[in-house]
């Protein structure tokens, strides 16, 4: 069958602007906390002030008494009523973690929700929380999981020996036999403190009973809609097509929202019991301990290495402190085995071998937060190549030049079984290098440090592996598998398009990247496209938005259906105007004969399809509603190379970032204004990560990082100007799309802490413990006692 | 975070206030600007049961620049003082310390009279009125009265308000001809509570320092006199061959003197390291703005 | 008694008669009693800067304000930014139009504090800008766009 089409000023590669945002810049945004509904209740949690507690009893009675209170819903009530969250399993699982809705026994975290209090408005739940009594039993805390892992230490689970909530062990590669002809071998420590996604919005769920068509429906900030109503129909008990989730709009994820909490599990529960809707918006008090947490890791990293700074094998230990339970769903062998199964990158690792940890302590659990286990992967054997090329006096580009995987030597199976293939690690590091000067760099830096100017050059490269279809796990060993999305086109009856996929949005214009693929796939114009992303009712069976996955799925489901439905079109089109097939095109919502002399708008062929259907062959008019899944099985890398210069003042310990310079490869691009706007935000997060983010513990687990003062992201005076550049090549799913929302974050992180111990090193100081706070970089630098 | 229940006031006049606070008791919180008090209330850190709320109290809104001094009211912002070029010239280390105080909505709605009343150890305007010897006005049951700045600061968070008593204004006397002033600050990001800082004024004639004032904040109490590094400074020569070794002297003190407290963002020993670095680099620029040698 | 009283404020031009809660926050206020919730909160103890408003003229955290404290003020917010005909604010055109907004939730904010800054400095250096945004935080932008479009519009690009 023909498919000519006019040559079309096309929509993808351009920076058209987001219908998707003109509510939000005009402040008609509908969020969570938006949503009022009458007779609505509100929630506020009790939740646990001790790390680890024995709870001998809570009496809720005197809250059940304040006038305004409707229930206060404990543990023990729900207990046999409701599915509690048994840990995903995985096959390097150290042991299950059950987690209670609302804590029935036991607390194991401070934060954790012990009693959920119902009322008519949010102040007078918080009074009533003030009225409940909890009798707590302390039990040892386990605050450090080197500790935590000993024999001796308590247990957070009795069910995990060890507190080990997963365990790993891997080699592949002759890996002892080359650290015996190894020419060098270098050695380092890593540690990376605890983080949090701090969304602007936090978490919330407002739940009705038959609010609209459905027994429940649920409003949640979250990127999973479809995963949500599955779990939730399972836990509660009901029949999953009674739920409905609806996903308003929502002020930011990054994988925070990607998991399955039981607050809003609790609200479900709650609205049904009541049959009143009820509401809870998490507060940032709360959400500091109550949403997952990230990072907090600690690394001991060795490689090998030939005189010409080649790497021969590379072996780690890792331990990830992943808090008090394995979150649901993606387990707590996120970090864990990400951080130590990507460590290679996209370097050739001829031999691997590690041995990585996620203990259970009495903190916040730890879940998938923007880029997971690569960051903390990256940036470590980034400082162990400037190790390495400080000691055989290699230049760092030149020795990372000579470990990249060359596109020539692509398709490349590397030592952790990923094969990379349609990606350009080495073009992207000569594009940053050559865009930033580098040689002029190094001078500058020499005179700066001859002045008096303490100035460091890092040079990161990574590699990420987005978009991935069902032969590559998310989590190694995870029995989830997301890797096939669908979306439905339908044709509406005035001749405008509905694209819908449970693909929600948090910022990312997913809504308009679709649409832009849609008009090209179509030849149908943006504004007769709208996209529908955020309601179970309307969208097809999607897992949702995170592991930077919308571009790649959204589109090759786009392009599969469009495929499809584009036939169907001009099939009907053809017959309207009386003429062959091969003599038809569609283009600027209509179909239109090649030689331009007749046509037949989408209009007019929806109306007459829908309205006028037996003047139409039944074979011309199977319906304009396609649904397609699509699975790219393999996933799609992404790279990229950030340069980073930095100064640091070795009075104050300061670290101010000079000169950024990014070029990566992220594929064929939709939006390049809506691109950018992720590698920069990516960047931003990565420098906090690098330099002042930090959630700190004492030792009995209470939480010392508990306000907006104390958990430090960056302003806009932390972030500089971003140069970005690209050296893209298309990958080989459909239409040649990549992720590009957790690239940036690897690259950052490794930069800034390579340009910071690059600008010690000039000291003969060195720092191993991120964020680089000032006083650590000051320990680092001998100014002040202790190391870094 | 919604605070708990409290009884609301705006009375119109200072008597109406002292009134209304007498009535309360130790229970009742003056609310001005509200931009240190209200965190606290939402995060039920603390729950007040009287607010009495000032920012009806007409008579406090006043900012006089006078011949030999300035004086303000309790309802005057950080934002006035930065908006009036009689303050910044005038006064200028009062200006260059406002404009680290949070960020400017902050600014907008916050009191001088609040900062210095709530004397928390990272905050710039207590350390301020110290340097410039200022002078804070108080009204109570028992009438008017005033008190140095450094009597007013007694520790961390406290002042020597007594029962029933408010704080009405505050008083800076103008520097003297021949002074350079510096306020100087080291925070994580601009607007953060500063993980210390330092306030110092050289008064300067024939190239010998006449007098010195240096302030230290974010040492854990109130702010920090360091009297030893004044006085090792005082009735020296500070030109360009002596004030190197003058300012490491009178850092050394501070450092030597000084007992910062441990937080999450810094601990005692990297607070103790800053205040010396903080000092001299207050005191170059206080010396280099005095006009002259 | 002490714990509701009546309040008169005017707020994007419209006066509004109600009585309300003492305890009751200004962001609360404008968003779940006259149901403009274009005013965000992100952590309620004033640092985020999402709740910015205009309070007579002058950027404040809504947070950190009571709505009796704000009986017979003039307050603006986002909703209140467009002109009568509907049309955008400059601000808030630069800002689609330099894509300096992602997940839209630091947005209301950042236009508030961006415009005031114009009005007290219409010609600002980047670093000006910075400065002045730097009490308002974005998690999703890294600030680039956000800067770009505060500096378009001070260089009269979008009127």
């Amino acid at each position: 069958m023909s498919d000519k089409r006019f040559v079309n000023e096309r929509a993808v590669g351009s920076s058209v602007l987001p219908d998707e945002a003109i509510p939000l810049v005009e402040g008609f945004g509908r969020f969570l906390n938006d949503i009022q509904l009458p007779g609505m209740y509100h929630v506020a949690f009790l939740r646990s002030q001790h790390a680890h507690a024995r709870l001998r009893s809570v009496d809720a009675s005197k809250a059940r008494e304040l006038p305004g209170v409707v229930k206060a819903l404990t543990g023990k009530e729900l207990f046999g009523r409701v599915e509690p969250f048994r840990s995903m399993p995985n096959r390097f699982s150290g042991g299950e973690s059950v987690q209670h809705w609302l804590a029935v026994d036991k607390v194991r975290f401070c934060g954790e929700a012990i009693c959920a209090v119902v009322a008519e408005d949010r102040a007078t739940a918080e009074d009533a929380c003030e009225l409940i009594e909890v009798d707590y039993e302390p039990l040892p805390v386990v605050s450090d999981p080197r500790d935590g892992e000993r024999d001796e230490a308590p247990l957070v689970h009795d069910s995990c020996p060890n507190n080990y909530l997963i365990k790993r062990e891997y080699e592949r590669g002759n890996v002892a036999e080359a650290f015996d002809k190894a020419n060098l071998v270098v050695k380092r420590k890593f540690r990376i403190g605890r983080k949090q996604a701090l969304c602007l919005e936090a978490r919330g769920c407002v739940a009705a009973y038959r609010e609209s068509t459905f027994v429940l429906t649920v409003w949640m900030s979250h990127q999973l809609p479809y995963v949500v109503r599955h779990y939730l129909a399972k836990h509660i008990g009901m029949h999953e097509n009674d739920v409905r989730v609806i996903v308003p709009h929502t002020g930011g994820g990054f994988g925070q929202k990607a998991s399955v909490y039981p607050e809003e599990f609790v609200c479900a529960y709650l609205a049904l019991e009541l049959r009143r809707p009820v509401k809870w918006v998490e507060d940032r008090l709360e959400n500091m301990v109550a949403s997952t947490h990230a990072r907090d890791q600690y690394i001991e990293l060795q490689a090998a290495v030939d005189k010409d700074g080649h790497l021969l094998a590379l072996s780690s230990d890792v331990w990830v402190d992943v808090g008090a339970y394995s979150t649901y769903l993606w387990s707590a062998g996120m970090e864990p085995l990400q951080t130590a199964g990507l460590m290679p990158g996209p370097y050739k690792v001829p031999a691997l071998r590690y041995r990585t940890r996620g203990v259970a302590t009495n903190k916040t659990p730890v879940g998938p937060y923007r880029a997971v286990g690569r960051p903390s992967a990256s940036a470590s054997l980034e400082l162990l190549l400037d190790e390495a090329a400080r000691r055989l006096k290699i230049d760092p580009v030149e020795l990372r030049l000579r470990n990249l995987i060359p596109n020539e030597a692509m398709p490349f199976r590397n030592a952790n079984n990923l094969v990379h293939d349609n990606v350009n690690y080495v073009p992207c590091l000569k594009l940053s290098t050559t865009k930033g000067e580098y040689a002029r760099l190094r001078e500058e830096q020499r005179q700066a440090l001859a002045d008096g100017k303490l100035r460091g050059i890092g040079v990161a490269c990574f590699a990420e592996l987005t978009g991935l279809g069902t032969t590559t796990a998310v989590g190694p060993g995870t029995l989830l598998q997301p890797g096939r999305d669908a979306v439905t086109l339908r044709l509406e009856t005035s001749g405008v398009l509905t694209v819908a996929a449970a693909l929600p949005s948090q910022g990312q214009r997913i809504m308009t990247a679709m649409r832009q693929v849609a008009a090209d796939e179509l030849g149908i114009n943006l504004e007769d496209i709208i996209c529908l992303t955020s309601d179970t009712a309307t969208a097809p069976y999607g897992f949702g938005t995170f592991a930077s996955r919308t571009a790649v799925f959204g589109s090759g489901a786009v392009i599969k259906a469009a495929k499809e439905l584009r036939q169907r079109i001009l099939a009907l089109g053809a017959f309207l105007l009386g003429v062959a097939l091969e003599e038809v095109t569609v283009a600027n919502s209509a179909v239109h004969t090649l030689d331009r002399s007749k046509s037949v708008s989408l209009r007019e062929m929806a109306e007459k399809s829908y309205f006028s259907a037996k003047d139409i062959p039944e074979e011309l008019n199977p319906g304009f509603e396609v649904t397609s899944f699509y699975d790219p099985k393999r996933g799609s890398f992404a790279a990229g190379a950030h340069l980073v210069v930095v100064d640091v003042d070795p009075q104050t310990g300061d670290v101010k970032i000079i000169r950024y310079v990014a070029a990566e490869d992220v594929g064929t691009i939709i939006n390049p204004a809506v691109v950018e706007g992720q590698i920069i935000g990516g960047i931003a997060q990565g420098i906090g990560e690098a330099l002042l983010e930090e959630i700190v513990y004492d030792d009995a687990g209470q939480p010392r990082t508990v306000t907006l003062a104390d958990y430090l992201v960056p302003s806009a005076l932390d972030i500089p100007r971003i140069e970005l550049h690209h050296a893209n090549t298309p990958s080989a799913a459909l239409g040649g799309f990549k992720g590009c929302g957790e690239g940036s974050i690897i690259g950052a992180l490794g930069a800034v802490t390579c340009a910071v111990a690059d600008a010690l090193s000039r000291r003969g100081g060195d720092i191993h413990e991120f964020p680089a706070t000032p006083e650590r970089v000051l320990r680092g630098l001998g100014v002040l006692p202790g190391g870094a | 975070m919604k605070p708990a229940w409290f009884d609301y006031h705006a009375p119109r006049s200072v008597d109406e206030a002292l009134h209304l606070l007498s009535n309360a008791g130790p229970d009742g919180r003056v609310l001005a600007g509200g931009q240190s008090l209200m965190p606290m209330l939402n995060c039920r850190i603390i729950s007040p049961s009287v607010l009495v709320d000032i920012n009806r109290i007409e008579e406090l809104a006043y900012l006089e620049t006078r011949p030999d001094s300035l004086i303000l009211g309790a309802l005057v912002r950080h934002a006035d003082l930065l908006r009036d070029p009689q303050v910044r010239a005038g006064w200028p280390l009062l200006a260059e310390a406002t404009a680290y105080v949070a960020h400017p909505a902050i600014r907008n709605r916050g009191t001088v009279c609040g900062s210095v009343s709530h004397n928390d150890p990272a905050a710039e305007q207590p350390s301020v009125l110290v340097t410039l010897d200022g002078t804070v006005l108080i009204a109570g049951p028992a009438g008017r009265r005033e008190l140095a700045a450094g009597d007013f600061l007694t520790g961390m968070m406290s002042n020597a308000l007594k029962p029933g008593e408010m704080v009405v204004g505050l008083r800076y006397p103008r520097p003297a001809v021949g002074t350079g002033a510096a306020f100087v600050e080291f925070a994580r990001r601009l607007g953060d509570f500063a993980l210390a800082g330092a306030a110092g004024t050289l008064t300067m004639r024939g190239g010998v320092c006449e007098k010195a004032r240096i302030t230290v904040v974010g040492m854990g109490g109130g702010p920090f006199r360091a009297r030893d590094a004044e006085a090792a400074l005082t009735g020296r020569s500070l030109d360009s061959t002596q004030c190197k070794n003058a300012f490491a002297e009178a850092a050394a003190k501070v450092v030597a003197a000084v007992d910062p407290a441990e937080d999450v963002h810094a601990s005692a020993s990297y607070r103790r390291h800053l205040a010396g670095v903080l000092t001299t680099r207050a005191l170059e620029t206080a010396l280099a703005r005095s006009g002259g040698v | 008694m002490a714990r509701e009283q009546r309040i008169k404020v005017t707020v994007n031009g419209r006066t509004y008669d109600k009585v309300v809660p003492v305890r009751l926050s200004l962001a609360d206020f404008i968003r779940e009693h006259l149901y403009l919730t274009g005013t965000h909160l992100g952590c309620e103890h004033g640092v985020c800067g999402a709740c910015t408003v205009s309070l007579n003229g002058r950027s404040a955290r809504s947070c950190l304000t009571l709505a009796v404290q704000a009986d017979g003020a003039e307050i603006v917010t986002i909703e209140g930014l467009r002109d009568r005909d509907g049309k955008r604010h400059p601000m808030q055109q630069a800002f689609h139009e330099k894509f300096a907004l992602q997940c839209g939730y630091c947005t209301p904010g950042m236009l508030i504090t961006a415009i005031e800054l114009l009005q007290e400095k219409p010609d600002p250096t980047e670093q000006d800008v910075r400065e002045a945004l730097s009490g308002n935080i974005c998690r999703c932008s890294g600030y680039q766009a956000i800067v770009e479009a505060v500096l378009a519009v001070a260089r009269k690009e979008f009127v």
